[in-house]
Parts: C-alpha cells; structure tokens; sequence
C-alpha cells in the first residue's frame, strides 16, 4: 500500500498537476503536496501524489558508501582467498 | 537504482552484519513493520539469508488492507448492496478482502450502483462530478503516506461544493500499534525497521518514544535491499553501543521533520480517534477522522452507518496474530489449504503486502 515510485518531473501545469516520468511512461500526478517543485526534480509517487522529492546529494552519498564497502568487501574476499590457496598448497607440501 | 540491488553490495552488507552479529550472544529479532518492507524481504532472499546470520525478521501491522477490520469492509458491502445509485470507489485490494457478508468483489450492487477501482482518491472527485444524480463514496484506507492524498481530495472536494462525494475512512496511524505491540509484551522485539514512506510524512520524531521510553532500537528503512540492511546495520550498531535512537537510513527520500505540507493539510482536515484494529484490537487515538466541519464528507454520519467496533475476526482465521507478529503465517492452520491467493479467506492473503500473500508466494516449498 505504501509503495512509492520513484520518478522524473517532465511538465509542471499551473493546477498543482504536472507529469512524471516513470520508465518511459509519462503518468499525470498531483504535485501540491511538494514544495518548490522543478522540472527534472526526482520525486516519490504514491497514489497519482508526489509525496517527497528526492535529496540527490543524500542518494550520492548513501551510493558512494554502498560502492566503497562492496570494494572493501572485494579486498577482503581476494585476500581471504590467496591465504585459503596458501593454506591449501600447504597441505598438499 | 539498479546499484541499491547489486548483489556485491548486497553480499558485503551481509558480511558486515555477520561480523556485527557474531559478536552477539544469541540471534536477534527485527520487526519490519512495513507490509513493503516484508516484500522486499521476501523478494530478495533476505529472510533465510538474514535468518543464517542470526537475524529473525517478523512481519509487523504494516498492511492497512489487513488490519482494517471486518466491520468497515462490511459497512462497504452493506452501502454499495443495500442502497441505489451509488458508486463506492476503492483501492484494488480492498475489493478483495473477505468477511462475513463476502467480498465487495462478489457482492451484488443494488440497482444503479456500482463499486470502481480507482489508483488515486482523486478519480473519486471526476465520478462524482461526472455523475450528479449518483453518490461517490471513496473508501479510503492507508496509513500517513495515503491520508494526506486522500485529506487533500476530500478538502478539493470541499472548495469545489461537491455534494454527491463523501469517504468512508479506514485511516490509520503507524506509531500507537508500535506502542500496543510493545507493551503487549508477547513478542519480545530487539529492533524495529520503520517504515520509510510512513515517515517522508511524519519525520523522526513520533518513533523516539520507542527509544526513549522502551529502549529499543530503530531505523528508518527504504524499500530496496541494501536499504534494508543498511537499516538493520545501524540497528545493530545501537545494540552493540547499548542506546537505542532513531537512526534515519533513508535520508535521500525522508526528511527529519517530514513533509511540512502533507502534515498541514491532515492537521487541517482529520482529528484522532480511538480504532480498532484487526488482531490487535481497541488502540487509542491511533485511527483519524474528518473534523466536524467536514461531517458532510464523513460517508459513516451521512449515511447514518452504525459501524460496530470490535465484532471480531472471521473464525479460524489467525491474521491478527500474523499482524501483531505472535505467529508466521505457515503457523495458521488454514495456510496454503483452504486460504490461498485464488480464494483468499483472510486479508493477510489478499493484500500483495499481506505477510501470508508474500510468505506464500516466495517461500512455499522452503524449509
């Protein structure tokens, strides 16, 4: 029930109405629950109403973050992994 | 968006989980409250991936389809059967769900009526003015995300005059169940996973009671699934540090004091009200109602409903304890036989966020 998509602002009407851009499908929404709306501004859309806009910086940083702890993860795995093959080549000395 | 559900960033937000619950001494027990949330669980593998590591997720009352008890649904029928030329509008789920006097899917309208599925309140608003002679009652169920759209229709509703338009409101709010589950004390819960459109409306704010006064953990989530672990990390951290906050891991869609413009106009249109709950029963102050200057557009006093609080589940049906988390839905003893998604018998199973809908259509055949 409380799923929100999110979407692209393609065309802001003066009626508070405008129209999103989910996937290639252009779809009317309600905007009046958003302030300072701007064509080309990421909103969530729930219900044929904009509810929140999207803070870019925020998904950058949460993505950057993302991204450094799967390359953490990576050197980790690769050095895990050279020290199994040394264990292993070991046994079979 | 893609990258929130990169297995390797999914594969390393295990492995620091793992090392986060290792240190633990014995596994712990998250609530995802939201019937989005447990999708995403269950979609994702994450459930019996996380269970390995010694996290138990529960589902919690997180699906307005579900816990709007059966008097409401029957109040719905009741209109739509009994009274001529009306048309009750309604989310699709809503038509779905089973109680004593059937389904408004399977209901006969009296002459002249008709029930209509609708993807937003405000197509409510174009039948109505499209059909003066006809009454357009929107059932309108949801939780914070939805009651803003559906207050804001209904104030559209005002401004304009229309009179043949009215709501029959199953409008509920997430943090007094949080409160009832706690203090019912049946389960205890390490951590709760808050919802993350919930709170784009209400903010930070109305959880810190769980921290402050029960001590328990708590995240504000979005619905992909790095950002639900990213929820539960921090979730941990708090167990490990011994304090209990609100941690917000959704920070590119919530904001910490919410949506300032959808909390004006609830405030404008709606009060509290004491509502019962299915499964969880009496809450207070935890259901919303228009004010008294609206009552025209209160389909329950202008339709004269007398709706019954309380009349109780179907029998044999176990959703209430589904919603309250006490059991998981393969514990009912009508799951998968005689309550299925074909012939649901409950309302857990209707709703796509139903934990019975999601546990059978992701998890049957799994031990």
């Amino acid at each position: 029930m409380c799923l929100g998509i999110p979407a692209k602002v393609v065309k802001i009407e003066e009626s508070n109405f405008g129209k999103v851009d989910y996937l290639g499908t252009k779809v009317k929404t309600n905007l009046s629950l958003i302030e300072d709306v701007k064509i080309g501004d990421w909103v969530i859309v729930h219900a044929g109403f904009a509810i929140s806009k999207l803070n870019e910086e925020e998904a950058k940083e949460t993505l950057f973050m993302l991204r450094e702890l799967a390359s953490q993860q990576a050197t980790e795995n690769k050095k895990n992994n050279v020290e199994a093959r040394r264990n292993n080549q070991k046994q079979r000395i | 968006m893609q990258e929130f559900r990169d297995k390797r960033v999914i594969q390393a937000l295990l492995a620091e989980l793992e090392k986060k619950t290792r240190a633990l001494p014995s596994s712990i027990r998250i609530m995802e409250v939201c019937g989005t949330h447990t999708m995403t669980v269950h979609r994702y593998g994450l459930k019996k991936l996380l269970e390995n590591i010694g996290v138990e997720m529960i589902s919690g009352p997180g699906c307005p389809v579900c816990i709007t008890p059966n008097e409401i649904h029957e109040a719905a029928i009741e209109l739509v059967t009994k009274k001529k030329n009306f048309i009750l509008t309604t989310f699709g789920d809503m038509t779905r769900v089973p109680s004593r006097k059937g389904s408004l899917q399977t209901a006969v309208p009296a002459s002249g009526s008709v029930v209509k599925i609708v993807y937003s309140p405000e197509e409510s608003l174009e039948q109505a003015r499209s059909n003066p002679e006809k009454n357009v009652v929107f059932f309108g169920v949801g939780f914070e995300t939805t009651i803003p759209t559906i207050a804001l229709t209904v104030r559209e509703a005002f401004f304009e005059g229309l009179t043949n338009f009215s709501i029959l409101s199953a409008l509920w709010l997430i943090p007094p169940p949080l409160k009832a589950i706690v203090e019912a004390k049946e389960i205890a819960i390490d951590g709760f996973l808050y919802p993350g459109h919930v709170s784009t409306i209400i903010g930070e704010k109305p959880y810190q009671f769980i921290a402050e006064d029960y001590g328990i953990p708590g995240a504000i989530a979005g619905f992909e699934p790095s950002d639900m672990l990213l929820g539960l990390s921090s979730i941990l951290d708090q167990i490990h540090q011994g304090k209990a906050m609100v941690s917000n891991e959704y920070s590119r869609v919530v904001r910490p004091t919410g949506n300032p413009k959808a909390l004006a106009v609830m405030e404008e249109m709606l009060e509290t009200k004491d509502a019962y709950w299915r499964g969880l029963g009496l809450i207070p102050l935890s259901g919303l109602k228009l004010k008294k200057k609206y009552s025209n557009y209160d389909a329950e006093s202008k339709f004269n409903l007398n709706i019954k609080g309380g009349s109780g589940d179907l029998p044999g049906c176990r959703c209430g304890e589904v919603l309250q988390g006490v059991i998981s839905p393969p514990q009912c003893s009508l799951f998968a036989k005689k309550c299925n998604p074909n012939s649901p018998y409950g309302p857990c199973m209707v709703s796509f966020e139903g934990a019975c809908f999601v546990h059978y259509k992701y998890n049957r055949g799994l031990k």
